[in-house]
């Protein structure tokens, strides 16, 4: 389970986070919207540690980050490994095969052997529809695909959580909805058993997705609720169709 | 009885090889590079010769010892001093033509004088001009004079603006032979002799007019060695008082009144007559430049060697700094910076200058041979470089590279080490080839230290062999392209491959 709770953060005089709370549960699947700069990617940067905060906590499981403290070394690798997190922009290593990409995880943050690594990694990338893609560098694969692959790479870790920031933003709307079947197939997935937490404009997708809504405006969670709630016609949500 | 002789003969077997093995060499520094009739080469690839030479041989034969000179640049031989004795250019004296000087002499001890000479005015035999030194100034003649050397300070003072300084003493009077950059010259007289007596300069050069300023060649040596210094000293004596140095100098034609002088200085008679005819040494040098490319190549031996154990060295402090410069905390970024920004900021020349004779004066236990020196300062040096090389390859690569990594679980060394720096040696692999073959060409600064690589080694032949200078300066250049060339190559076909690789070509 993932709960964020009262997380504060400034930059520099701003306060882009302003006291924001969220909670996800196990298999739940949890959306993030709101105008752009109310604070969503920022959030979720904070949960997995790539970005301080300065009030709140973060809670994962057992492990936790405290805005007043410096996180231990070891806290922080744990949490990355126990919540995966997929960019924007891919951010696939353009210098490693396909397979490659997703054996990194696993061999260079979980120490597991190539063999036990090149597994888990061809099963994911069945997953997602690019078995036949291992020996391909990611700069030969469309932006689609390149996101499936970060998908898989994410999933390779066997994480508890995983973060979509904003998963389609770059691609076309084909490639975006082919994305959004990939984390729709794994959202509805009862074994795999992932919070999730996603942070979309594409609200059709989110409506379709997500069994809660948190509706982020000026750092502060403003609404949350489910999704048929927060979209129905004079929602919280329903200016942002 | 018996018994008593047969210890002293087994004593006597058993010590005398021993005694033979552990001759102690009387190692003197010299720079052969001055040439003749000091120190040079008759025979390219044979051994040196000059009075010198001979009476360095002399000097170790009178102390029980064998010659053993030591090459280094001439200006800084008395430097060596300040080292350990031991060691590839460990010296007990410093034996070059080295003129009686009060900084020298705070420093170190002296001999007495083994040659007294005077400063001698040549010009071009053809140059009716000029008549003595009193031409010099009215005709304003350009005077080709050595770099910090007596005769410098004298004619500076009297001819202020016509003074032509050079490093080398050939170039001087090259520069007088072809009507170049000077009219005269103004040389220590043994310098002289030697030159116009050259079968390569016939006919070229006059002596004009009486020396001047006389002065004394010593020899210099530590002030603790006391021991020494007082065998040195009797053994000059002796030799001038027996005639042995009056023979050493006649064969190099110059053996003179002022000689006869000085004998009667330091002895209080003057040496014995001794007309006999001895025969004047000419110099040979090589008749083609053939003999002497084995010599070359040795040298750009030495130049691969320093080049290649040096850059790798140079490469992984590089990324180390660079990283620490990039995602260092505060205190480590800062000192590295400072340490990049003096490095560059600073002449490779002075680095290796500050590193083999500097340093080992306030920390002993530095005193490296030169060739660990040379290839310290170099890698030292090029890290910097390669440091800022890599810190642009590194600050290339989008950040989210490192958050993707890091989102991963992977620490930081891990990220860096497996996600950054192999994208970031594709955008760096252009300047950094670029960087070793410049590295190979500075391994020529490293001659200051003593090291004889290629350039060195081209001076020196170039000393000796002034008629093939065109062929040793063209086969030296080859040498550094061919040294350089496969490098260009291999780094286009590299940056073609990483280039193809990076686009998404399969492994």
């Amino acid at each position: 389970m993932i709960r964020a709770t009262n997380i504060v953060k400034y930059r520099g005089e701003a306060r882009v986070l302003d006291g924001a709370s969220i909670e996800v549960r196990k298999g739940q699947v949890a959306a993030m919207v709101g105008p752009s700069g109310g604070g969503k990617s920022t959030l979720l940067r904070c949960i997995n540690g790539l970005e301080e905060f300065h009030e709140g906590e973060v809670a994962v499981g057992t492990l936790k980050l405290k805005g007043s403290e410096i996180p231990s070394r070891h806290t922080l690798l744990q949490l990355r490994h126990t919540v995966g997190m997929v960019f924007q922009q891919f951010n696939l290593f353009p210098h490693m095969t396909v397979l490659k990409n997703v054996m990194s995880g696993p061999v260079y943050a979980l120490g597991k052997t190539t063999d036990e690594a090149e597994t888990t990694a061809k099963k994911w990338l069945g997953r997602v529809g690019l078995a036949e893609k291992h020996d391909a560098k990611p700069g030969q694969l469309s932006g689609g695909q390149q996101q499936r692959v970060a998908i898989a790479r994410a999933l390779a870790v066997n994480p508890a959580a995983i973060l979509f920031d904003e998963p389609t933003s770059a691609l076309d709307p084909k490639m975006a909805a082919e994305v959004m079947r990939v984390i729709d197939d794994l959202a509805d997935d009862e074994q795999l058993q992932v919070a999730m937490v996603i942070v979309s404009h594409d609200i059709a997708a989110v409506k379709r997705i997500a069994d809660v809504v948190y509706l982020l405006e000026k750092g502060k969670v403003v609404y949350s609720g489910p999704a048929a709630e927060a979209f129905a016609p004079g929602g919280p949500a329903s200016a942002l169709e | 009885m018996n018994q008593r002789w047969l210890l002293v003969a087994f004593a006597l077997l058993i010590g005398a090889p021993a005694f033979a093995q552990d001759k102690k060499e009387l190692r003197w520094g010299t720079d052969p590079t001055g040439g003749g009739p000091y120190i040079y080469k008759d025979d390219p690839n044979g051994p040196y010769v000059g009075f010198e030479v001979e009476f360095a041989e002399y000097l170790a034969k009178k102390l029980g010892r064998t010659s053993k000179p030591v090459e280094a640049e001439w200006s800084t031989l008395p430097e060596l001093l300040d080292k350990p004795r031991t060691g590839e250019k460990g010296i007990d004296i410093v034996l070059n033509g080295y003129e009686a000087r009060d900084d020298l002499k705070q420093k170190y001890a002296s001999t007495v004088p083994y040659y007294q000479y005077r400063l001698q005015l040549v010009a071009r035999k053809d140059d009716d001009s000029i008549t003595g030194w009193a031409d010099l100034g009215p005709k304003k003649s350009r005077i080709g004079v050595l770099e910090a050397s007596v005769a410098f300070d004298y004619c500076n003072k009297r001819y202020p603006g016509q003074v032509v300084p050079n490093k080398d003493v050939a170039t001087m009077f090259n520069a007088v032979a072809d009507k170049t950059h000077a009219d005269v010259t103004v040389q220590d007289n043994p310098a002289c002799v030697f030159y116009v007596a050259d079968p390569k300069y016939k006919d070229k050069f006059k002596l004009v007019d009486d020396g001047r300023q006389p002065g004394a060649y010593l020899i210099y040596l530590r002030k603790d060695d006391k021991e020494l210094l007082s065998a040195l000293d009797t053994a000059i004596k002796e030799g001038l008082k027996d005639g042995t140095l009056r023979k050493i100098y006649q064969k190099y034609g110059i053996w003179n009144a002022d000689q006869e002088w000085l004998c009667k200085e330091l002895t209080g008679d003057f040496p014995p007559d001794d007309d006999a005819q001895v025969e004047r040494t000419g110099r040979g040098g090589a008749r083609s430049v053939w003999p002497l490319i084995p010599q070359l190549l040795r040298a750009a031996g030495m130049t691969i060697f320093l080049a290649i154990a040096s850059f790798p060295l140079a490469m992984l402090a590089g990324v180390v700094i660079a990283t620490g410069r990039v995602y260092g905390p505060v205190w480590v970024k800062i000192p590295l910076a400072v340490f990049v920004e003096v490095i560059r900021g600073t002449p490779l020349l002075l680095q290796l200058y500050f590193l083999f004779f500097i340093l080992p004066k306030q920390f002993p236990v530095l005193a490296f041979d030169p060739i660990y020196i040379g290839i310290l300062g170099l890698a030292i040096n090029y890290a910097a470089y390669e440091a800022e090389n890599y810190r642009a390859g590194i600050q290339s690569i989008p950040r989210g590279q490192l958050e993707a990594a890091l989102a991963l679980g992977m620490s930081p060394f891990t990220a860096i080490r497996t996600v950054i720096v192999p994208q970031a040696v594709r955008v760096v692999i252009p300047p950094v080839t670029n960087d070793f073959i410049a590295l190979f060409k500075d391994t020529s600064v490293c001659s200051v230290i003593l090291i004889t690589e290629l350039t060195r080694k081209y001076n020196e032949l170039y000393n000796f062999n002034r008629d093939l200078v065109v062929e040793l300066a063209f086969i030296t250049a080859g040498l550094y392209l061919l040294m350089s060339y496969p490098l260009s190559v291999v780094a286009r076909v590299l940056e073609r491959r990483m280039g193809a690789s990076a686009a998404g070509g399969h492994r």
